[in-house]
Order: C-alpha cells, then sequence, then structure tokens
C-alpha cells in the first residue's frame, strides 16, 4: 500500500510522459486483443456451426478448397456409385446438391444459393431450422430465405428473386433467425440452380450416416473407392478448422508483438529516464536506511503499474472495439465474429504484465546498485 | 557510540591512487564534533565511511556497537536507519513526497503503521517550527524550511548519531544560523553530532574540532 503510494506520486509528477505510456501500452494491448478477439469469435461461429450441421460427411471434387463453395464438379453417375455403396458403408442418405455464390461487396449484394433435390429442405443442413413465414421445402419452385438475408434484401413472402436473366422464383418460406451461417442462406430446387448453372453435375454430396457407422472410416472408404472425391466427416473439418485459425491466432499475435514490443520499450525508456532522473533520491533514501530490495521494489513497480493500467485500459479498448465489429458483422452476416473471451483477457494481462516486468527488471536492478556515494554524489 | 580504527581511503584512478584518508582513529564522545578542513581534506570521504556509505580501505569503524565492516549494505544500511541520521547540504528531501511524508520516511522504512508515522513525525515538525508547512512540498520550501525538514527526519527514529555535512552551505545566515541551533539542540545528553564544516565559525559552536589536512587527523580542539 505505502510502495504504491510513492509509485502513484512519481509517475504522477512526470505526468506527461506516463500519460504517453500509458497510452502506448493501452493502444498496443486494445490492438492484440482486438486481433486475438476475431480467432476467439471464429471458433465460437465454428463451433455453433458445426453443432448446428446435419449431415455426417460432405462430399466435394477432390481439390476443391475447404473455404470457398463447390463448383459442380461431381457427375451423376458419382451419385449412383455412392448409392451403390450405401448399404455395404452405412450410409442411410445422400443429398445431391448444387453452391452457388455471387458475390459483391458487401453482404447485401452477395448471394449463396443452395439447391436442394425433391424430399430435402434447409433441415438437412441444420436439423433445427424453423420457418418463421411460409414453408420451409422450396420445392417444387420457390425460394426460401435464411432470416439475416431476408432482412438484408428486404426479401419478404412473394417477392420475385431473380437467379439469371431468365430464372426467377418467388418467396415461399423466409427461416427463423439460427445465429449461424443458415441465416445467410437461399434454398432453391436443385434442378432450377443446375439449370441456371448449365450443368448436370452436382456441387456437393451430403451424407447422412446409420447412427452406429463411423464417419472418419466411411469418409476414408468413399475416398479410397471413388477416385476424384474428397470426403470430410464433421469433426475432420472441425479439426482441420481449429488448425487453420491457430495459424491464424499465430499470425495476428505475430503482428501484434510488434506493438506489444514497441509498448514494452516505451515502459522500458520511461522507467530509465525516471531512474536516471532520480539517480540522488535512492542515494538519500540509502542513507536514511532503505535497502537494495526497497528500491528495487519500488521501481519494479512503477513499471507493473504502468503496464497493468495500460493493460487494462487496453483490454477494456479492445472490448468496446469488438463489441463495434460484431455490431456490423451481426448487421451484415447475422454473426458476431469477434469475441474477447475470458481467456483472451487473461492472456492479454498476462503478456502486459510480462512486458512491465521485462521492461521494468533492468532499470530496478540498475537503481538498486548504484553505490550510495555515487547517488548522493550526483545532484 | 562511534569510533573509528586506522581508517584508511585510498581511491584508484586509472594508473594513479589518491588517498583521500589516511589512518584515521578517533572515538567520539557524546556532543558535537565539528569536523574542520580545506576543501579536499577528506571531510566527506571520512563521513562517508562513519556512516558506511562506503568500505574503508583499511581500518574500522564501530556505530552503535557493530562494526560495520563485518556488514554488507543492506546490513550498513539497517544500522543507519536505527541508529543514524543524516542532514546534507542540499538536495535532502524526496521531491514528490509532502515535509510530513518526508520526516515519516524513516518510519516507514523501520515498519510504523501510517497512523503512528504521523502522530510521531507532526511533533517533530513542530518543533522545527514547520507545523503549517506539514503538507507542503519540497519545492514549496525554502532552503532554511527544507533543511528544517531534514534535521525532523534525521531525528525520526530517536538516532544515537546525527551526521551533518555542510547542512548550512546553501542558506544566507539568518537561516543558517537556525539550522545550527537546532542540530546542536539535539546533540545532547548520549546523543552525538558530527558536523563536517569549512566554516571556522561555525565549527566553534561545538564542543571539540578536529583538523583534517591531507587526509591526515592533525589536531583535536577541545573548547
Ligand atoms: N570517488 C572518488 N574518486 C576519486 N577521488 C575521490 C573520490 N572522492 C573523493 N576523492 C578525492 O579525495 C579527496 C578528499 O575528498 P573529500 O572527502 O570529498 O574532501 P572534502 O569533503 O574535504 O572536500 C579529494 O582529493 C578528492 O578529489
Ligand atoms: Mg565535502
Amino acid at each position: 500500500m505505502e510502495l504504491l503510494v510513492l509509485v502513484w506520486r512519481n509517475l504522477t509528477a512526470r505526468l506527461t510522459r506516463s500519460t504517453f505510456t500509458w497510452l502506448g501500452i493501452a493502444v498496443a494491448s486494445a490492438s492484440m486483443v482486438l486481433f486475438l478477439s476475431f480467432g476467439e469469435g471464429l471458433r465460437h461461429a465454428l463451433a455453433a456451426e458445426m453443432g448446428n450441421m446435419g449431415p455426417q460427411i460432405r462430399v466435394v471434387a477432390q481439390g476443391t478448397d475447404a473455404f470457398s463453395p463447390p463448383l459442380p464438379e461431381l457427375p451423376p453417375q458419382m451419385l449412383e456409385q455412392i448409392k451403390q455403396l450405401a448399404p455395404e458403408l452405412g450410409i442411410e442418405k445422400v443429398i445431391p446438391a448444387v453452391v452457388m455464390f455471387r458475390g459483391g461487396f458487401d453482404p447485401a449484394s452477395s448471394f449463396l444459393f443452395y439447391g436442394l433435390p425433391p424430399g430435402a429442405d434447409p433441415r438437412d443442413f441444420y436439423p433445427k431450422a424453423q420457418v418463421a413465414a411460409g414453408r420451409i421445402d422450396p420445392h417444387p419452385s420457390g425460394a426460401v430465405v435464411g432470416s439475416k438475408k431476408a432482412e438484408l434484401n428486404h426479401l419478404t413472402m412473394g417477392k420475385e428473386l431473380r437467379l439469371s436473366r431468365d430464372v426467377k422464383l418467388p418467396v415461399v418460406g423466409v427461416l427463423k433467425p439460427a445465429g449461424s451461417m443458415l441465416d445467410s442462406f437461399i434454398f432453391v430446387p436443385l434442378r432450377t440452380l443446375q439449370k441456371v448453372l448449365g450443368t448436370k453435375n452436382y456441387g456437393v454430396f451430403l451424407v447422412q450416416l446409420d447412427p452406429d457407422a463411423k464417419p472418419e472410416e466411411v469418409a476414408q472408404k468413399l475416398e479410397e473407392q471413388i477416385p476424384g472425391i474428397d470426403a470430410q466427416s464433421t469433426t475432420e473439418a472441425l479439426k482441420f478448422a481449429e488448425r487453420a485459425m491457430r495459424i491464424g491466432d499465430l499470425i495476428r499475435f505475430g503482428i501484434s508483438l510488434v506493438a506489444l514490443v514497441v509498448g514494452g520499450l516505451l515502459v522500458a525508456n520511461t522507467v530509465m529516464m525516471s531512474v536516471y532522473e532520480r539517480t540522488r533520491e535512492f542515494g538519500v533514501m540509502r542513507a536514511i536506511g532503505a535497502r537494495r530490495r526497497f528500491i528495487f521494489g519500488l521501481v519494479l513497480s512503477e513499471a507493473l503499474f504502468l503496464a497493468l493500467a495500460g493493460g487494462v485500459s487496453g483490454v477494456i479498448a479492445g472490448y468496446v472495439g469488438s463489441a463495434l465489429i460484431n455490431l456490423y458483422t451481426q448487421h451484415a452476416v447475422g454473426l458476431a465474429l469477434s469475441a474477447v473471451t475470458p481467456r483472451l483477457v487473461f492472456f492479454s494481462m498476462g503478456i502486459a504484465l510480462a512486458l512491465g516486468l521485462i521492461a521494468g527488471l533492468i532499470p530496478a536492478r540498475n537503481a538498486s546498485r548504484i553505490p550510495v556515494t555515487e547517488a548522493l554524489g550526483r545532484v | 557510540m562511534l569510533r573509528a580504527e586506522h581508517l584508511s581511503k585510498h581511491y584508484r584512478q586509472g594508473e594513479a591512487t589518491i588517498t583521500a584518508l589516511t589512518d584515521f582513529t578517533y572515538d567520539f564522545p557524546p556532543g558535537a564534533t565539528a569536523v574542520v578542513g580545506p576543501s579536499g581534506s577528506g571531510k566527506t570521504t571520512l563521513l562517508n565511511l562513519l556512516a558506511g556509505f562506503d568500505r574503508p580501505s583499511t581500518g574500522s569503524v564501530e556505530l552503535a556497537a557493530t562494526k560495520l565492516e563485518t556488514l554488507d549494505e543492506d546490513g550498513r544500511a539497517d544500522v543507519r536507519l536505527r541508529h543514524a541520521g543524516f542532514v546534507f547540504q542540499s538536495w535532502n528531501l524526496l521531491p514528490t513526497l509532502t515535509a510530513l511524508e518526508n520526516v515519516s520516511f524513516p518510519l516507514l522504512l523501520a515498519g510504523v503503521g501510517r497512523s503512528e508515522r504521523n502522530q510521531r513525525a507532526l511533533p517533530l515538525l513542530e518543533k522545527m517550527g514547520l507545523a503549517a508547512r506539514a503538507d507542503h512540498r519540497p519545492n514549496q520550501l525554502s532552503g532554511g524550511e527544507q533543511q528544517r525538514v531534514a534535521i525532523a527526519r534525521a531525528l525520526a527514529l530517536e538516532p544515537a548519531v546525527l551526521f551533518a555535512d555542510e547542512p548550512t552551505g546553501n542558506l544566507d545566515s539568518a537561516a543558517g544560523a537556525q539550522v545550527l541551533d537546532l542540530l546542536l539542540e539535539h546533540a545532547s545528553g548520549e546523543r552525538r553530532l558530527v558536523l563536517v564544516t569549512h566554516d571556522l565559525q561555525i565549527a566553534a559552536r561545538a564542543q571539540r574540532v578536529l583538523h583534517l589536512r591531507d587526509g591526515r587527523l592533525t589536531k583535536i580542539e577541545e573548547l
């Protein structure tokens, strides 16, 4: 408590310098929190997504990358091949689908169409899907629209949705918000979408399994027996995404590390200058009877205090920034993409404190080792 | 008690060795002892050794029944805290603390709680005629006032020995006289005051005067 008063007095005695140092660390911490909050948000969104997903295996053409919509490159005979293998592998149902993405620069002008065969509807993707208005099945010739998409493009019941120059579909159903990617999808009949794309092929097979079949094993067998496909179970996809996300985290942490190092140097500079200016003061303290540890603790506490104050403000600023980002992404895609989780808060505070410690140790050591006579001699 | 035996201090400067103090032996009696000598005669060096700020090249110092050379830095700091008080020429006070907090500082180091610290520090400031200045920072005080705060602080733990190195050096004669009176007033009974000065008039106020010249004790004058 007493030490804190001394620390506070000294930092406020050099108010401008302390303030800038504090701001520097706050900005560094905030940028780190913000950068890493994306990873946390995506992770949450993904977990929710996977938890909601129906099919246990997705089959796409080999070479399709995981983050873009699959092109229609699976020929009809592949569907027959899978159906033939179905009894042997414990496949309950195969839903062939086509995906069409019409991209724009913002969410309102981007459209993701899913073409589903007769007998299949959005619940085969997301078992919990429910309609807010109309019906859930797009057949025979309608479009079922996710809640976010409906809101962004003012798609109400009966409105015409243009898929190409001469293909139009009326909105026959609007889904309830699900808090996942589902909210941005548009479901249409498979035939219609194939016609728009001018193909008889499929983009993806959604494979549902018997309860006792093992998704990883079935996926592997499918890949062995049907050349030219990628079969991926939901859990595998989750693992893959987690790995990709960890790499993303590392990259983001690397970028924010630059800011953090600058913040650390700021603290070190501030504390070193303050130590140099106060040599005489430390001399007086030692003369009166302060031990070396006292001086060491005093200087280190100053560095830690600066780092802690900067860290706390940084986390708060990062939290606010993250909330602002979510305000936008929630409006745009219906997902909170940024999350300041407790572990992120602890991690950031830990990093800030570690910085303060590293930046403070050397000045503190120097301050505590100045010989008394030398310290008293310098005015 | 304060006793020095065969105290010498050499400074190495490159190839050359400077002898700042040679074979100083003296047992300081209670009361005020002035140390005089021209500039560079070794006065500050002597005080540094007596107070344990520095280690002698040879010889020994006994302060409050403790041989300082047997102690490390922190051990000597502990002895200073309990048994010695200091008033330097200038720049004595901790600039970010108020007068009262400066006087309380040794008590804080000694682990005394806040309310008791204030209870003990305030009467000391009163004795120095500074009760009204308790909440002032050093830069709001005159030089004489600062020195009086320093004396109050030096007395906070009722030390056996007071060390003062040119305490009036930066003061006008009126303020200097006041500071000197206060120092001498508190060098009574068993308490000792070691008063380093180059001013013979000031030295004459002590009970005895030690004359240093070129690092040697050349004369002991009882007054
Ligand atoms: N740290 C030091 N290094 C080298 N020489 C020193 C040092 N301190 C003092 N001296 C020398 O020792 C002698 C005595 O100095 P000092 O004790 O400061 O004298 P005084 O206080 O009487 O003026 C002087 O010649 C001075 O230059
Ligand atoms: Mg001197």
